[in-house]
């Protein structure tokens, strides 16, 4: 019983940052229609981000989310109105695979280069320090790691419901058309929903380095992970990317704890097929209706 | 009964009428949509587009609001040229489009959807006072605030499309085919409406596909026929023509 009490709190702990790696991509994906392959570039982008603040400056993982999250904010917003836009102006939406693709293969490559072929951790005086509730034992950061998650998908949540932008980002998202005739500038806005996916993915890589090893390589799998994320829960809202990241955590913890760590990934594939065969809306469905 | 309309055409002070369109055409992919639309609004006027389905109707309108670039011609808001500009800044001069369709965002309430168009730059101070405004219009909006707009009826979404273009101040207001698929209660309330705009001192443009209920109303109309305006008239003047007669209103 304590070994699955375990278990389950491992793979929730997992699965909030699983939440917060993959929400960027589900906004980009709800609100631009695109599938953005460079994803895990911008989450392994904020890890080494993380990395150089913390060894060079000694500034914690955790304060380095705001500078990492500018930059990548800065540098989604202009790949967006770039690359991406020529892409889709001259091709079409489906261009805009392709193109990611290759930046995401260049950029991995550039990583390389820079940072070596070495496995990274950050390692903050918090690293090994752990909590015990009864015979249940976690460690610090992974406690840390989860609240951080949960305060910034909250606070994008908030953003989203309450504001004047998260208004037009819906309503952009929604209704292109109308969006424009109520006077928002859609080309504007998907460029800033862009880089604030970007920005979501760089504070998700900072923390993502305190919890586990990293290298330039594991971009492939963070951008698979927010693809079965938002597979599972549903596209362009926090609450689904929330669902859909427990529920992935939670099943990589049970399948590694109790059929074989070596099976995760094909458990992980199992349970996106069936998703797609039964609800292939995810299970908290398209925030923005049945548009795309 | 006086078979024209009491208010003569007015020009304003520099000669031209508040808004003047001439010769715009546009293609959508090589097949021309548009040809030859050439129309004016006066200052305070209702002017009227009719025509047939794929008259080129809503993508003249399109074209005026800045949604679709024209291919040719030219658009002259108050004296300023605005051919070319993007629909955001077109709405900031003072034209409104209710687009064809309502097109409401679905997924967001009521009231959201009012207040982010009313968060334009000119109307961004009166916010308020335009909401009061268009709830005083449309009861059924203030009751049903919170509600998803896509839970409306067909007749309530164009009451908040409408409502979505009010909140922007407008000094023009486009209708497109706002009477299409409601009920014959429904359009003459809505036909009733835009004549109330138009005495509180808003210029409006109607796209129509309801003939006879639009030349009633209009000072002015077009009648446009294969992206080409062939015929124009003031309303009730049109409304004996014999030609129009036959084609639009079914009449021999």
């Amino acid at each position: 019983m304590n070994l699955f009490l375990q278990t389950t709190l491992n793979g929730l702990v997992l699965g909030g940052i699983y939440s917060l790696a993959a929400v960027g991509f589900s906004l980009v994906f709800g609100v631009l229609g695109i599938v953005n392959l460079t994803h895990g570039i911008f989450v392994i982008a904020g890890a080494y981000g993380a990395l150089v603040l913390f060894t060079k400056l000694g500034i914690d993982p955790l304060l380095a989310i705001i500078p990492i999250g500018a930059v990548l904010f800065a540098v989604g917003y202009a790949y967006q109105r770039t690359i991406i836009q020529w892409a889709i102006s001259r091709a079409s939406l489906v261009a805009s695979l392709v193109v990611t693709f290759g930046v995401a293969m260049m950029a991995r490559n550039v990583l390389q280069i820079v940072f070596g072929p070495d496995v990274h951790t950050i390692t903050p005086t918090y690293s090994f320090s752990s909590l015990t509730l009864g015979d249940l034992r976690i460690d610090l950061v992974r406690i840390v790691a989860l609240g951080a998650s949960l305060v910034l998908l909250s606070v994008l949540a908030l953003v989203l419901a309450r504001t004047h932008f998260g208004r037009a980002i819906r309503a952009t998202a929604q209704q292109p058309l109308a969006a424009e005739l109520s006077g928002l500038n859609t080309r504007n806005l998907h460029g800033l929903t862009f880089g604030l996916g970007a920005a979501m993915a760089g504070a998700s890589g900072a923390i993502i380095g305190i919890v586990q090893p990293f290298t330039a390589t594991s971009e492939v799998a963070w951008t698979l992970n927010a693809f079965i994320v938002v597979v599972l829960g549903g596209i362009g809202s926090p609450a689904g990317a929330l669902v859909g990241g427990l529920l992935l955590g939670l099943i990589n913890a049970y399948t590694a704890q109790y059929v074989g760590p070596a099976l995760t990934q094909a458990a992980m594939f199992l349970v996106l097929v069936l998703m797609l065969l039964v609800r292939p809306n995810g299970l908290l469905g398209n925030a923005f209706g049945e548009s795309r | 009964m006086s078979a024209l309309p009491e208010r003569k055409t007015q020009a304003d002070a520099s000669g031209q009428a508040l808004l003047k369109v001439t010769g715009l055409a546009y293609d959508y992919s090589g097949v021309t949509a548009v040809n030859d639309c050439s129309l004016e609004l006066p200052r305070g006027e209702i002017a009227a587009l009719i025509g047939g389905n794929g008259a080129g109707k809503s993508t003249s309108v399109k074209m005026i609001a800045g949604a679709l670039r024209p291919r040719a011609g030219k658009i002259i808001f108050d004296g300023q040229d605005i051919t070319g500009l993007p629909a955001h800044q077109v709405v900031e001069l003072g034209i409104a489009l209710v687009p064809e369709g309502r097109l409401v965002f679905q997924h967001m309430t009521v009231r959201e959807n009012l207040l982010l168009s009313g968060h334009v730059r000119r109307a961004r101070a009166h916010c308020q006072q335009n909401l009061e405004h268009v709830f005083a219009l449309f009861p059924r909006l203030r009751d049903r605030q919170g509600q998803n707009a896509g839970s409306l009826s067909g007749g309530e979404q164009q009451m908040l499309a409408i409502g979505r273009g009010l909140m922007t101040r407008p000094r023009v207001l486009i209708l497109d085919e706002p009477s299409l698929g409601l009920s014959p209660i429904l359009v003459a309330q809505i036909f009733s409406l835009v004549r109330k705009l138009n005495e509180e001192g808003i210029s409006v443009l109607l796209v129509e596909q309801n003939v006879h209920h639009t030349l009633m109303i209009a000072n002015h109309a077009y009648v446009l026929e294969k992206g080409r305006v062939v015929q124009t008239g003031e309303g009730r003047a049109l409304l004996n023509d014999p030609k129009v007669k036959e084609v639009y209103l079914g009449l021999a």
